[in-house]
């Protein structure tokens, strides 16, 4: 990775910074298309101040995955892509970087992580469950972040291919079921010690609140987010352990 | 019934309408209506990875979108129709059966307009073309989420 | 549990932290409730307190999606002062307490956003010439502006939290473990979960 790259990746960590309902998150795809664009000013200074302005335009998508539209949108301002082709993309990109970010973090990783360090306390497996939950949780997060801007940079206008080719649209689906039967798990266990209840029957419950919510979540999990899917399966949970001989 | 939200939004296909509206209202299809994107396949392929399997997502032009109307409304799915701008839905209202909800979800910041709530911003021009539509028995609201309280166009003004 | 001022020196930084975290820089899970809750008691010499208050709080925060533009509570402030709320009262009575305390600090802090989202976009507008230049000092200085403004707005919602929790606490502790100590007939440790 060089250092522009490098620059570029820490400057997305604060890609939200400056957000606002008039750019969403434009000004810090400004800030961070900066480093990425220094070789441009010294080619073609006309085409890197028409390419810094371009680059703190109205931008949103998820800020995670937000390394990807970046890394494209410079290799195509480098590749010459015409100034409305170039337009087109930044108004397309969005649509798939958000939704795709949206369920592969905030519906899928952020509960099975939040969840997995819950369960992870109520077995008294002690208070580390938490930084080491969230150690790995950005690991994650930024080899995703470095993956991104690796992507965007080497397929520029062709970043729609590399995506679709890539692992982000498969295994987004897994992180969501892993975060209902998560999420199904740790509600019950959640309820159980908090209320310092039996731990049999949380164990029971978490066990068939899981398994239900992952059941259920094949044919509904449209229509229910994980944490009511969890609630439903909790309550048919309890009513399976309660008659249980 | 099935075509249960006509919306505006500049962002078109993303989170807030996948996510946001689409799962509680378990929605089987999007229609993206853009006479550009209707024909260009890259824009296309970008936008279908945007949309889960289980939702279907069909592109038109305005002029199959009106022509399609009546077929879609006929879905047994709940489906949602989406445009980038207030000119397509008005040109999408003028060609095809009357729209009775109208939402804006979405216009953001352009030269020309002004800050109307924090996601909507509007032109004295598309402003006039949204009382067009309420006149014509539309019933035009600003919303984002299903969960936030529909704002009515007469408090964008 | 007592808080000394160095104490509450460090929840207010603590607090300014995680709400700085939620949206600004760098977004790495400090701002999720359970997370905002647990160092607040560790800082409190508290963890019982902060595992506990986190766990209840972070099961709301699970059905939030923070997508787009929608404005969603800021639990990791409201965590904090939560926990102090929460701490050294009959459990069974402050945490109830506390977790309600929590939901109306965290949309008070969903509104905060909205009015910095709203002084960027002020700021947006007064460096426009700037912009349309594509001078990179106007955008880092958009950016230095708008994450100092969320340092002061998670600062200034942590200080307000900390400060309602540490008045509430002075009215619901003695009250709600005399109440306690009524239904045990006599007063024992105070019932704590498991955590």
């Amino acid at each position: 990775m060089n250092r522009g790259s490098l620059r570029a990746l820490l400057r997305l960590l604060a890609v939200q910074g400056a957000w606002s309902y008039e750019r969403m998150t434009g000004i810090g795809m400004g800030y961070a298309a900066e480093p990425l664009l220094e070789d441009l000013q010294a080619s073609d200074p006309a085409r890197h101040a028409a390419a810094a302005v371009r680059s703190a335009g109205f931008f949103n998508s998820h800020p995670y995955l937000a390394g990807i539209a970046l890394g494209a949108l410079v290799r195509a301002e480098y590749d010459q892509v015409p100034a409305n082709q170039l337009e087109r993309l930044r108004a397309a990109l969005p649509s798939p970087l958000g939704a795709l970010g949206d369920q592969l973090f905030w519906v899928g990783l952020v509960p099975s992580v939040m969840s997995l360090i819950m369960l992870g306390l109520a077995a008294g497996v002690g208070w580390w469950v938490l930084p080491a939950g969230l150690l790995g949780f950005n690991l994650f997060r930024i080899a995703t972040g470095v993956w991104g801007l690796h992507t965007g940079l080497r397929s520029g206008a062709q970043v729609g291919a590399a995506i679709g080719d890539s692992w982000l649209p498969r295994w987004t689906p897994r992180f969501g079921r892993m975060a209902l039967l998560l999420v199904g798990a740790a509600l019950p266990v959640v309820a159980a010690v908090e209320l310092g209840g039996a731990t049999t029957v949380a164990r029971w419950t978490a066990g068939a609140s899981g398994l239900a919510v992952l059941g259920l979540s094949w044919r509904l999990e449209t229509r229910f987010s994980p944490l009511r899917l969890s609630v439903l399966a909790l309550m048919m949970a309890i009513v399976l352990v309660g008659v249980w001989p | 019934m099935p075509v249960i939200l006509h919306r505006i939004d500049d962002r078109m296909v993303h989170g807030q309408v996948v996510v946001g509206w689409g799962q509680p209202l378990a929605v089987g299809f999007i229609v993206l209506v853009d006479d550009t994107v209707a024909v260009n396949q890259w824009e296309q392929d970008l936008y279908r990875m945007g949309v889960p399997t289980e939702i279907q997502l069909y592109f038109a032009t305005v002029e199959e979108a009106a022509r399609d109307a009546a077929r879609w409304r006929e879905d047994p799915r709940n489906g949602i129709v989406l445009m980038g701008d207030v000119r397509t839905m008005d040109a999408y209202c003028r060609l095809a059966l009357p729209v009775a909800r109208v939402n804006l979800g979405g216009i953001h910041q352009k030269p020309g307009r002004t800050q109307r709530v924090p996601y909507v911003f509007l032109s004295p021009d598309e402003f006039a073309v949204l009382e067009g539509l309420a006149a014509r028995g539309s019933i035009v609201t600003a919303q984002d989420l299903p969960s936030s309280v529909p704002i009515p166009l007469e408090s964008l003004r | 549990m007592t808080a000394t001022w160095l104490t509450l020196g460090m929840l207010l930084i603590w607090g300014t932290v995680v709400g700085v975290d939620l949206v600004s820089f760098p977004q790495a899970l400090l701002s999720r409730p359970l997370v905002a809750s647990a160092g607040a008691g560790f800082l409190l010499g508290d963890p019982v307190s902060g595992f506990s208050v986190g766990v209840v709080l972070e099961l709301f925060a699970l059905d939030v999606l923070p997508v787009g533009a929608a404005r969603y509570p800021d639990y990791g402030p409201a965590a904090v002062g939560a926990v102090v709320l929460a701490g050294g009262g009959p459990w069974m009575v402050t945490l109830g307490l506390a977790t309600l305390y929590a939901l109306l600090v965290a949309g008070l802090g969903g509104w905060s956003l909205q009015v910095l989202r709203r002084a960027n976009g002020r700021a947006l507008q007064r460096s426009a010439a700037g912009l349309a230049a594509g001078q990179s000092d106007t955008v880092s200085a958009l950016l230095a502006r708008g994450i100092a403004g969320d340092v002061l707005r998670s600062f200034t919602l942590t200080g307000i939290a900390l400060a309602l929790a540490l008045q509430a606490r002075q009215i619901v502790v003695p009250v709600a473990g005399a109440a306690a100590c009524r239904r045990a007939s006599g007063c024992r440790t105070p019932n704590r979960s498991r955590w």
